[in-house]
């Protein structure tokens, strides 16, 4: 359904003229007396519905169906007519309810039989239902507003339903043609006008109601197009429950919906508690619903609905649902559905089932065969939705497990962790519009994906490629750091973990260095600490930007972690990294790069397999012979590149081959210091003399405060 | 979507073709050239395609089987477009296909949405001299014109016919290929079957919407809260490794040289980050959100086989700013720390999902519906009952009477009001002995302010005004109130 389809608009005019205050003369019992005690009580007479009553009450039953199954973009506009037109709501959403629209005919109230016919007339309310079809709606002019210069895109089509009593087909063909210039001069208003929209379509449903056991002055007529703007249909129908099913009928053809009949539900006795009885409820959704039996052509449609009314229902075995487990089920569609008998026990039980939470599954009868599920009856937030489950077979059948992939065969991925990072990651609903500083609207959205990346800027995704993330004691700074802002205590909690992991290093505690694929007993003690200390250094750094705080962090870290002549690399190597930081600010790359360097390395077996592998990159990075291709790679993930192509690559077998030298050679002595801190084998001398005028001075002119 | 091939065997494809120099070719050779080279394709980058392989002549055959889904197809016709003369010749079936009667109906178009691809080993201007090409478009028009026409561009021979296959795999089988992002934490994959462009609304923008090749996961949300929701089409996301030219290595495809098997086994060995994705989202219960392309969300979980096999499944969800009504707006989902207390409860107890609407459906707000005499009956009796437990039942029973007072106000339907007004003043007579004396009080209030209200003028029929129990004092002395 197009979304401004005549559907969209829908205008209630009801006739509030004298007549209508006439009795429909069908007879309601209400005094319904309970058996043992009637004795010498004769019941009090039956009462009877005015043509207004039943008029107002299918009304709202048609408005009931409509809202329940779009609560949303389609709207109703209701006018009662007598000596003038009486609007009594707007195409607002606010407006757009059952109690509103009651509180509003209350106050209108029944016609006045006393009433001068002869100023009263259904006319009053025709011409406002032009009117009102002419008026924007919220949807409209949200549509025209994102369409902009395209705006005459958005349609302007509506559907007058008019009630009344008509006098004869001449009388009908009055009121078509009133309502055929009404719209030819509306529309000449709506041309200039900037409020108002021209119609394009209307759709007129004349219902002509009178008193059961009266001829009808009127004969019905089909849908005929009265002019390429309006068509106009005539129904003339007996009041009482006839004309409440003309409406349902109605409603069901305006609004393409199907009904379906669920079957086999049990249900216990009301008098007779311990037994229980079948029972069936029926459900209007829309007809989408039942896609599925249309396309196979595989319709075991039930015959009709128990009213014996000519209407299709589709029959669905319900299910008792065994278990509460959750479950993700494919599901093609879900559609709000309204009980055709809103208050009957059958259907308050069945609503009130799902209302508590319980999802049920439907299955197709078949005579024969497997057992099919297609359907689901689920609530969401007090709206109870038929969802389409998938009952075909799937082309997606009997696919590669996940293992069979790449980095299927890794083993000691950081499920648990990256478990507990989806949690803190979950999202959850603001309401309420937020502000950023600068005034603008805050997307949450937007707010959520920043934080995700914040939270991976260092995110090792095995185990075996880190240590601190392995350590409970890192835990109370790493997971601080990688908030947006830290508070003091944040800071002093950081701090207070450092200083115990300085005092680990002291004892000489052991630490949970991987040593898979290592052969030999792995690193020694303080060879395990500095690549410990290096990870929790590249995470510190990966934050620093956010915010001084988490500067602070790093100047802790910086003047606690050990050995001064590393520390002085440290420092040289973190001047560096700001800068690059600075380069490509959140990009992440750091990281990325980094990492074709420990892969390749690994296999060529150059290395030592049990340094820490980002340390290690940063090692031959940093080493004089490295060349310098990183940035001139395709930027992308590195990770599926097969390390097989990489020897491919800019690097050369003699540039192999001195790394393998120097690696092996740089074990065997200390490496200088102005060698390893060197950018092309270019060493800064003299740095001391900035760190001794006490300002940590980056090389981008930045000065942090100490 | 699965693909059925339909080739032509009919005596006119073994025309031969002339080519210069080499030995003589049937058009039927073309034709299975073609097709070796569209099933390698598939084999190679489609491999999970459904394929299923029919020949016809004067009757037909299904060589290969493969599948009863019906939701989506792909036919691939093969044919020289020599339609054959007489009876039950396309051009004779297409002239007669509106006489046909619902048990013999014309096959096109097809119960199920589909696209018809018509293969001709047969250049332009062939077809042109007959009304082959005529008939052809018939049935693609036939099929709400879904499908499209190759011809062979050039003289008849391999290589042209090659180009003409490489147009088709072009169109409707390259393998879609993404970078799967959270965060930092990158992967690139292939997304099966290849997400097909969506069209939102017809009227307003009726541009086909295609999905980014970003696919970036915004957030998480537990498979409760998300609660089955309806999607557009589901896909598996494989894991792929890309070498510089962008072509596929590693897993996704089946080939026994050692070269790729070893760089498939390497591929397995590198940590890739939608195995761990894959591997959390099952263990914790989870999805995740992942941004498709501008106001367009899907999300990716963990599908598990009948058997032990498990994958990373993504699932579309319709375009547009609010796809699922129990999560609200997608925008104005945020991260669980902007919020002044966790939404999840400390001890990941509750959930702000699912979102309450606004108004309450009619099911769940005890709407009054006197359509059928039954419900109007019931609604009396609730009071009746209550009236009869007075004062025990003060409360419900001033609520049921209100209830009712509201509905007959709004409907217009006084009489009702002054019949049940009788009815209590009844009751009233009825009373026994032992009844309580406030009893009697409440009923005749009640009743004379329906009555009151039946007027219809009078305040008593505001429509808010709500008829509250008469304040009685029993306790202390009944004389007081006389």
């Amino acid at each position: 359904m197009k979304i401004f389809s005549e559907s969209h608009k829908t205008v209630f005019v009801v006739d509030h003229c004298p007549y209508m205050a006439e009795s429909c003369r069908q007879h309601v019992e209400f005094d319904m007396l309970v058996k043992n005690r009637t004795q010498g009580i004769i019941p009090l007479a039956p009462i009877s519905k005015s043509l207004w009553t039943c008029s107002v009450e299918s009304s709202m039953e048609y408005c009931r169906i409509m809202y329940d199954i779009f609560p949303f973009k389609k709207l109703v506009n209701f006018i009662v007519s007598d000596s003038g037109a009486h609007i009594l709501n707007s195409w607002s959403q606010e407006d757009q309810n059952l109690q509103e629209l009651m509180a509003a005919l209350a106050a209108v109230g029944p016609p006045n039989p006393r009433a001068d016919p002869e100023c009263c007339s259904i006319l009053h309310g025709l011409v406002a239902a032009v009117e009102t079809l002419c008026k924007i709606t919220e949807y409209q002019h949200e549509a025209r507003t994102i369409l902009m210069e395209n705006a005459e895109h958005v349609g302007n089509r509506g559907r007058i339903i008019c009630i009344t009593n008509a006098k004869s087909d001449s009388h009908v063909r009055m009121l078509e043609d009133c309502v055929q210039e009404t719209i030819h001069e509306h529309n000449k208003l709506a041309a200039n006008s900037d409020h108002l929209m021209q119609i394009q379509k209307c759709e007129l449903v004349l219902i002509h109601t009178y008193p059961v056991g009266e001829d009808s002055l009127v004969s019905d007529r089909l849908k005929k197009e009265l002019s390429p703007v309006l068509t106009s249909e005539v129904h003339s129908v007996r009041a009482g429950r006839h004309l409440a099913t003309k409406l349902n009928v109605l409603v069901q053809q305006h609004f393409d919906l199907a009904s379906t009949t669920i079957t086999n539900i049990p249900m216990k006795e009301e008098q007779h508690a311990n037994t229980s009885a079948n029972y069936d409820v029926e459900l209007l959704h829309h007809k989408d619903a039942h896609v599925d039996f249309l396309k196979s052509g595989d319709n075991h449609i039930g015959g009709n609905s128990r009213e014996g009314t000519f209407k299709e229902t589709v029959t669905l075995k319900w299910c008792t649902p065994r278990t509460n487990s959750v479950e993700l089920h494919y599901c093609t569609g879900a559609y709000r559905i309204s009980p055709v008998d809103v208050n009957s026990r059958p259907s308050s039980c069945l609503t009130n089932f799902l209302l508590n939470g319980r999802s049920v599954l439907l299955e197709q009868p078949r005579k024969s065969g497997s057992k099919v599920i297609s359907h689901m009856l689920s609530s969401h937030g007090g709206e109870i939705f038929l969802h389409v489950l998938s009952s075909s077979r799937s082309i997606l059948e009997d696919p590669p497990s996940i293992s069979e992939g790449c980095g299927g065969r890794v083993t000691d991925y950081r499920i648990t962790d990256f478990g507990e990072f989806m949690r803190e990651n979950r999202l959850t609903p603001f309401l309420d519009p937020r502000y950023k500083i600068d005034g603008s609207l805050e997307i949450p959205l937007e707010r959520a994906k920043d934080q995700l990346e914040k939270h991976t800027r260092y995110w090792p995704m095995i185990i075996s490629q880190t240590t601190i993330f392995n350590m409970q004691a890192v835990v109370p700074l790493a997971s601080v750091i990688v908030k947006e802002a830290l508070t003091d205590e944040d800071v002093l909690n950081c701090q207070k973990t450092i200083y115990n992991l300085v005092d680990m290093e002291r004892k000489n505690d052991p630490l949970p260095i991987s040593t898979v694929g290592t052969r030999g007993k792995g690193p020694k003690r303080d060879e395990q600490y500095r690549i410990m200390w290096n990870e929790l250094e590249t995470l510190v750094r990966a934050h620093i930007s956010n915010s001084d705080k988490h500067q602070r962090v790093l100047e802790c870290l910086l003047a606690c972690r050990s050995k001064p002549p590393e520390e002085e690399e440290r420092k040289k190597r973190g001047r560096k990294r700001e800068e690059k930081e600075d380069k490509s600010e959140k990009s992440g790359k750091d990281y990325e790069l980094e990492k074709p360097w420990q892969e390749s390395e690994r296999l060529k077996g150059v290395l030592d397999r049990e340094k820490e592998e980002l340390a290690e990159a940063e090692v031959i990075k940093d080493s004089p012979d490295s060349p310098e291709p990183l940035n001139k790679k395709p930027l992308i993930t590195i990770d599926e590149i097969p390390p097989v192509e990489k020897t491919k690559g800019p690097m050369s077998l003699l540039s192999l081959w001195s790394n393998r030298i120097n690696t092996a050679n740089s074990r065997k002595h200390q490496e200088f210091i102005g060698r390893l801190n060197s950018v092309n084998n270019k060493a800064e001398l003299y740095q001391h003399l900035k760190e001794e005028n006490g300002m940590e001075t980056t090389e981008n002119g930045k000065a942090s405060r100490q | 979507m699965p693909t059925v091939v339909v080739m032509d065997v009919s005596l006119s494809m073994t025309r031969p073709v002339s080519v210069e120099g080499s030995e003589e070719y049937q058009r039927k050779h073309l034709a299975v050239h073609g097709l070796t080279m569209l099933f390698e394709h598939m084999a190679t980058n489609y491999k999970l395609e459904f394929t299923a392989l029919v020949v016809f002549s004067s009757l037909w055959e299904l060589m290969v089987p493969f599948t009863r889904d019906y939701n989506t197809l792909q036919v691939v016709l093969v044919t020289d477009g020599c339609l054959g003369i007489g009876r039950g010749s396309l051009r004779h079936s297409l002239a007669t296909c509106n006489q046909r009667n619902e048990s013999s109906r014309f096959p096109l178009p097809f119960p199920f949405p589909s696209k018809l691809y018509i293969m001709c080993m047969a250049n332009l201007d062939e077809l042109q001299s007959s009304d082959s090409l005529d008939c052809l478009e018939r049935l693609v028009d036939l099929n709400n014109g879904e499908g499209q026409i190759f011809t062979i561009d050039g003289p008849l021979c391999l290589k042209n016919v090659q180009s003409m296959f490489g147009k088709l795999i072009d169109l409707a089988y390259t393998p879609f290929h993404a970078v799967l992002k959270c965060g930092h934490l990158t992967s690139d994959v292939q997304v099966f079957p290849r997400p097909e462009p969506f069209i939102i609304d017809e009227e307003i923008d009726p541009i086909p919407k295609a999905i980014n090749t970003d696919l970036e996961i915004v957030g998480f949300i537990d498979i409760a809260d998300i609660s089955s929701p309806p999607v557009l089409s589901r896909h598996l996301v494989l894991p792929i490794a890309l070498n510089k030219e962008g072509d596929e290595v590693g897993p996704g495809i089946t080939d026994d040289t050692e070269d790729e098997n070893s760089a498939n086994q390497i591929a397995g060995k590198i940590p890739n980050f939608c195995v761990l994705l894959h591997g959390s989202l099952k263990v914790e219960g989870m999805v995740a959100i992942v941004q498709l392309g501008p106001e367009w969300h899907g999300m990716l979980y963990s599908q598990a086989d009948s058997k032990k096999k498990s994958n990373l499944m993504m699932s579309l969800f319709e375009p547009g700013p609010e796809p699922l009504p129990w999560l609200g707006k997608m925008a104005q989902l945020g991260p669980i720390s902007d919020a002044k207390e966790n939404p999840y409860g400390e001890d990941d107890n509750k959930s702000p999902f699912p979102l309450q609407p606004k108004n309450k459906r009619s099911y769940a707000q005890n709407v009054t519906v006197w359509i059928k005499p039954s419900g109007l009956q019931t609604d009396v009796q609730k009071i009746l009952r209550n009236a009869r437990k007075l004062p025990e039942k003060t409360q419900t029973f001033y609520k049921e009477l209100n209830r009712l007072r509201k509905a007959a106000l709004a409907f217009g339907f006084l009489d009702l009001l002054k019949g049940v007004a009788d009815m209590l003043e009844r009751e009233c007579t009825l009373l026994p002995d032992t009844a309580h004396p406030d009893a009697a009080f409440q009923l005749t209030h009640a009743a004379q302010q329906l009555k009151a209200a039946s007027n219809g003028t009078s305040e008593y029929a505001a429509y808010d005004h709500n008829i509250t129990p008469l304040q009685t004092d029993f306790s202390s002395s009944s004389t007081e109130r006389i």
